[in-house]
């Protein structure tokens, strides 16, 4: 034994060396450098200069909120009707999207599958869906034509998007989230114009057929055409959007939207949106209801603000032309909208790398409903620690006196982290 | 005699060539690459050439960034580069996967950024910075300097140009300039920006000159430190530059979501 760790014996020697030999053989190679680049301080090789057709890619999700309940509200008796939670509730979500796409020459094919499982209070189940799933072929740099499914997002505020008539209710506290496309034939015409006020112009028309249990079911009935057209204006540094919107089961709709950068760190925004012969249920005062229609014209006018301490502030004012005063009078369809009250005001504190964390942002938003003065706090952090991995976490605390807004939620306080790897 | 020699001299000499000589003598003392050269440059002349040296005409170039945390973790982004005329300019994200497709738009002051999963692309300010880490927008999305700033005064510094540069307008990120530029490669070694109050807010350091592409010859890494972001360093490296020329409506909003299509 002492013999054996103290040399070595006449067969193994020669194995051995060898082995020996090729290690250090592959520690050299491994420590010369790979290409002449490598003698640099740098490493120039940049290989996705080499752009390929085909790509694939995608992102897995998984998220994870407890719902500290207060069954003393019309939140809680609302959605949980007939069940006993007990004071607490969580849902968990795992989700995978995957994308892949194919470009050559003005052509392109892409696809973005949805794949979530969730597990809530009530069920689990698996849902699967094309979020995104169209070609486009553009004849020329400025003229595009695109049929299939693709998300729409028009407007130009953060919280809402009252000239959005055809976009998907997003989160302002996640910009990441993917939203489902809508489907629809489109146009995209762009014209450029030097030494004007006018820079550019730019042209979306779209049509966007109804298909019973296949295409845009939710805007209308089986066989309907809806339309929308979106000019867009750079005038003046100024962006500035008329959009129109129309179909036969559709409020008959048209926006304007505008954005300008006052200062480098200071920008602007609005949208001002009008709805025709909207067709709402009314809660009369015997308590019975009915369908009547009207028009409702909708606002927003924000600002967006960067101090020298990278400290960005928006702050946003919201007129609902569809909200409701009185949440007693409200039907229960327009309860469970994200925001059903009439005025609000969201602003939003966020902080880029505090303490000299680099990729973490800390934010603070708040939604305030100021008919009835109540709120929801949701303070956040978003850190990238590492490339690709995003790690979220926020906690939603509405508060109010009773038959206010955000003091009849269901929720306490809502702790929420999800974390994203992208691929 | 004299006389005589000097007419036989002209005599054996066309006209043709007397003029010849004569241009090329004007064209050899008005010439750019002699004179610049020579001391003889004003800074708005030094800074249109370190302008042209760096980002000359229309093209389109990769650019690495890498951020360098105190404890030396990295992270690195890839950007594809594109610019027009004096004020256009897009850059697309190639990787991380994470940021891939994200595109930014810069139309003289105004700049946006184009997140797929957002659809509309948000405007953003000069200040703010799409890869976190020391670079800002104005860093990453610049115009030549000659776009925005004047050059204030010149002097000489460790056998370098100095250039003091303050910029046109408010709107401008940076209020002041200080760029020390070689006298023969006419590019720029150091460039440090002050806010109006005279505080630094960074220092952007040109190191290797080499081809980046197309027989453009410039300083291929540029380093960034700051007081404000004290032991991070970020790093910008150029490469693989083409001279192309796009349609002006490549640089719009609407071409933001398509700009892919051109790589």
């Amino acid at each position: 034994m002492q013999e054996k760790s103290a040399g070595l014996s006449g067969e193994e020697g020669p194995a051995l060396s060898w082995i020996v030999a090729v290690l250090v053989l592959c520690l050299m190679l491994g420590g010369l450098p790979p290409s002449p680049a490598g003698a640099s301080e740098y490493d120039f090789a940049i290989p996705e200069a080499d752009p390929v057709p085909w790509s694939f890619g995608g992102r897995v999700t998984a998220r994870y909120t407890w719902h500290r309940l207060n069954d003393d509200t019309a939140g809680f008796r609302r959605i949980y009707a007939g069940t006993d939670p007990g004071s607490n509730a969580h849902d968990f979500q795992a989700l995978a999207e995957l994308s892949a796409s194919w470009r050559k020459s003005g052509f392109q094919a892409v696809l973005l599958t949805h794949h979530d499982w969730t597990r809530t209070f009530f069920d689990t189940g698996w849902d699967h869906a094309v979020y995104e799933g169209y070609v486009s072929i553009s004849p020329a740099p400025n003229l595009t034509l695109d049929a299939g499914k693709k998300p729409v997002l028009w407007g130009t505020g953060y919280a809402w998007n009252p000239t959005g008539f055809l976009n998907r209710t997003k989160d302002p506290d996640d910009p990441g989230l993917n939203l489902e496309g809508r489907t629809f034939l489109g146009l995209d015409y762009i014209k450029s114009f030097y030494d004007s006020a006018l820079n550019n112009i730019g042209i979306t028309a779209m049509i966007l057929p109804v298909v019973d249990g296949f295409v845009n079911t939710e805007l209308g009935e089986n066989k309907d055409v809806n339309a929308a057209v979106k000019l867009y204006f750079l005038w003046h540094d100024t962006d500035i959007d008329l959009i129109w919107f129309n179909g036969p089961d559709q409020p008959h709709s048209f926006g304007i939207d505008f954005a300008k950068n006052l200062a480098p760190h200071f920008a602007v925004h609005g949208e001002l949106a009008v709805q025709k012969d909207v067709e709402i249920q009314s809660v009369k005062p015997n308590g019975s209801t009915g369908q009547i229609t009207e028009t409702q014209v909708s606002g927003l006018v924000g600002l967006r603000y960067l101090n020298t301490h990278d400290t960005t502030f928006i702050a946003e004012y919201y007129h609902n032309g569809a909200g409701y005063d009185d949440f007693r009078t409200a039907p229960a369809s327009a309860l469970q909208q994200r925001n059903p009250g009439k005025d609000y005001l969201y602003v939003k504190i966020s902080q880029k790398e505090p303490a000299e964390i680099l990729y973490l942002n800390a934010w603070m938003a708040t939604v305030i409903n100021l008919h009835d003065h109540s709120f929801n706090l949701q303070p956040g952090l978003t850190w990238t620690p590492v490339t690709n991995l995003e790690i979220n976490t926020r906690v939603g605390i509405p508060l109010g006196s009773s038959h206010t807004e955000f003091g009849e939620k269901p929720d306490r306080f809502r702790p929420e982290v999800w974390v994203r790897y992208y691929f | 005699m004299r006389h005589t020699i000097t007419f036989r001299f002209c005599r054996c000499i066309s006209p043709c060539l007397v003029t010849m000589m004569l241009i090329s003598v004007v064209l050899f003392f008005s010439s750019p690459s002699v004179v610049s050269a020579e001391q003889a440059l004003t800074g708005a002349q030094i800074l249109k050439q370190v302008d042209e040296n760096l980002q000359p005409g229309n093209l389109e170039m990769y650019r690495k960034i890498i951020n360098i945390e105190p404890d030396g973790k990295k992270k690195e982004f890839v950007l594809w580069f594109l610019k027009k005329d004096m004020d256009k300019i897009v850059t697309l994200f190639v990787s991380p996967a994470s940021e891939e497709g994200r595109a930014t738009l810069r139309l003289g002051d105004n700049m946006w950024l184009y997140i797929p999963n957002v659809g509309k692309p948000i405007r953003i300010t000069s200040m703010q910075s799409v890869v976190g880490g020391v670079f800002s927008n104005a860093d990453i999305m610049r115009l030549d300097y000659h776009v925005e700033y004047d050059v204030a005064d010149l002097t000489e510094d460790q056998d370098q140009h100095l250039l003091e540069l303050k910029a046109k307008t408010g709107t401008v990120a940076y209020d002041r300039l200080k760029m020390w530029v070689l006298k023969e490669e006419l590019v720029p070694t150091r460039i440090e920006c002050y806010a109006a109050t005279g505080m630094l807010i960074k220092t952007l350091h040109f190191k290797d000159i080499k081809d980046i592409g197309d027989g453009v010859v410039r300083p291929a890494v540029m380093e960034t430190d700051s007081p404000l972001y004290q032991g991070y360093k970020s790093i910008m490296i150029s490469a693989n530059l083409k001279k192309r020329a796009l349609p002006d409506e490549v640089f719009t909003l609407n071409y933001l979501s398509r700009v892919k299509d051109l790589r």
